[in-house]
């Protein structure tokens, strides 16, 4: 096997490693006293132009990980973002706009990988852009926790947790009702319009599992 | 060259200020230890502001190295007797990073050893050039290194021995800077420093 395989099967292993709770099923929405929902789900997701830096960290399973800076850069809908090694050698660096037009700046091995340049892109419009579905539902998921359900054209359902241990949570279903992804933050702050989380956890599930833990260092409206 | 490869590289060549000034000063007492806190800056392109991040290093020759962030992210580098061992802090604890291999310490320890006797040019990684008396400028030799770094820029500083900053650039936008700061040159260090957290 080529070294830069081995490294790039390493970083797959890095973001396989942990997160193997069962997978969930799509839980059943039950009506709820009308609240302000909406506004209340919307801040979840920065608004404006906003700059983030993040300690993410990787682990495998058996221990062993690395942690990296992440820089991630908003303005509305387009995405700048970056991944540095504590030392400072950046290792990956893309820009994605609101039509989905990835440009790839800078990406070392074992990140010089377009699979793992739009899973990571795709993993940050998750974090921190609001679903384009325009199909809402509200209502209440396990009796008490207050959900707003976004399904989109092919059948993916993202429901957004405006309200959970203090901050919030997003869960995204596929089409077959299973989950997808799980994103809870937590150590919320309030910012601006938008409620910004100290601690993300982002869970993927299904055939393609992996865990990422990122902690803020720093979030700058520009 | 493998990324571990350069990411060891990055932290030895913080040991320069060791040599760098005895390609000057013959008669000056050899260095066999440095300490220093480093204050580093990240800038890129896309950063409103750079990222800092702090931190201390201690090398003794021949060949151990502590090299230590304390913050953003704690991490800490040892390298001692041909041991390499690398920790980083997650879930609130130092935990051992084994993603770096011997095969990159030893290459680089050997850069180490001729940049102590001050032998800039017999390099196979870098080429070395002297643009005034106040900067060294290293640039990759082989187009792998070449493509992840364009040059180092060592800035000597007044006190022999020892370098005030170390510049990576990445391109002509993107540069990590290293500022050290409290100094010590040849001061024994117990071995005890670099074998344990």
């Amino acid at each position: 096997m080529k070294p830069h395989i081995l490294l790039l099967s390493t970083i797959l292993l890095l973001l396989t490693g942990c997160a193997l709770e069962r997978q969930g099923l799509l839980p059943e929405l039950t009506p709820a006293a009308e609240m302000n929902k909406k506004s209340r789900c919307a801040a979840v997701f920065p608004v404006g132009k906003w700059q983030f830096v993040h300690a993410i960290d990787f682990t495998m399973g058996n221990g062993a990980g690395t942690g990296l800076i992440g820089v991630t850069s908003l303005n509305g809908n387009d995405i700048e973002c970056a991944l540095i090694t504590v030392e400072g050698l950046t290792l990956f660096e893309a820009a994605l706009s609101e039509d989905n037009d990835l440009k790839i700046r800078r990406s070392v091995p074992p990140f010089d990988n377009l699979r793992f340049a739009e899973g990571l892109m795709h993993d940050l419009q998750t974090l921190f852009l609001p679903p384009s579905a325009k199909h809402v539902k509200s209502g209440l998921t396990h009796g008490t926790n207050e959900v707003c359900r976004y399904i989109d054209s092919n059948g993916k359902v993202t429901d957004i947790l405006p309200e959970l241990d203090n901050c919030w949570q997003i869960n995204i279903y596929n089409s077959n009702m299973t989950l997808n992804r799980s994103i809870t933050g937590r150590s919320c702050k309030d910012q601006g319009a938008g409620r910004i989380p100290g601690y993300l956890e982002l869970n993927s599930y299904g055939t393609n599992r992996y865990k990422l833990k990122m902690t803020l260092i720093r979030a700058d409206k520009i | 060259m493998r990324l571990p490869t350069l990411l060891i590289g990055i932290c030895l060549i913080i040991l320069i200020p060791v040599s760098g000034f005895s390609t000057t000063s013959r008669d000056q007492e050899p260095v066999h230890s440095v300490q220093a806190d480093f204050v580093q800056e990240k800038h890129l392109q896309i950063l409103n502001r750079p990222i800092i991040s702090t931190g201390t290093f201690a090398f003794q020759g021949p060949g151990s190295l502590r090299w230590e962030y304390l913050t953003p992210i704690p991490s800490i580098l040892l390298l001692h007797n041909g041991n390499i061992r690398k920790f980083v802090k997650k879930d609130g604890n130092l935990r051992e990073d084994r993603g770096i291999g011997l095969d990159a310490m030893q290459l680089m320890l050997g850069e180490i050893s001729n940049w102590l006797v001050g032998r800039f040019t017999d390099n196979d990684i870098f080429t070395t050039s002297f643009p005034d008396k106040q900067t060294i400028i290293l640039k990759p030799r082989g187009k792998s290194l070449a493509g992840l770094i364009s040059k180092i820029e060592l800035k000597p500083s007044e006190q022999k021995g020892v370098l005030d900053s170390v510049t990576i650039f990445e391109g002509s936008d993107s540069y990590t800077r290293m500022t050290f700061s409290n100094t010590v040159i040849n001061k024994n260090i117990p071995d005890a420093l670099f074998t344990g957290k």
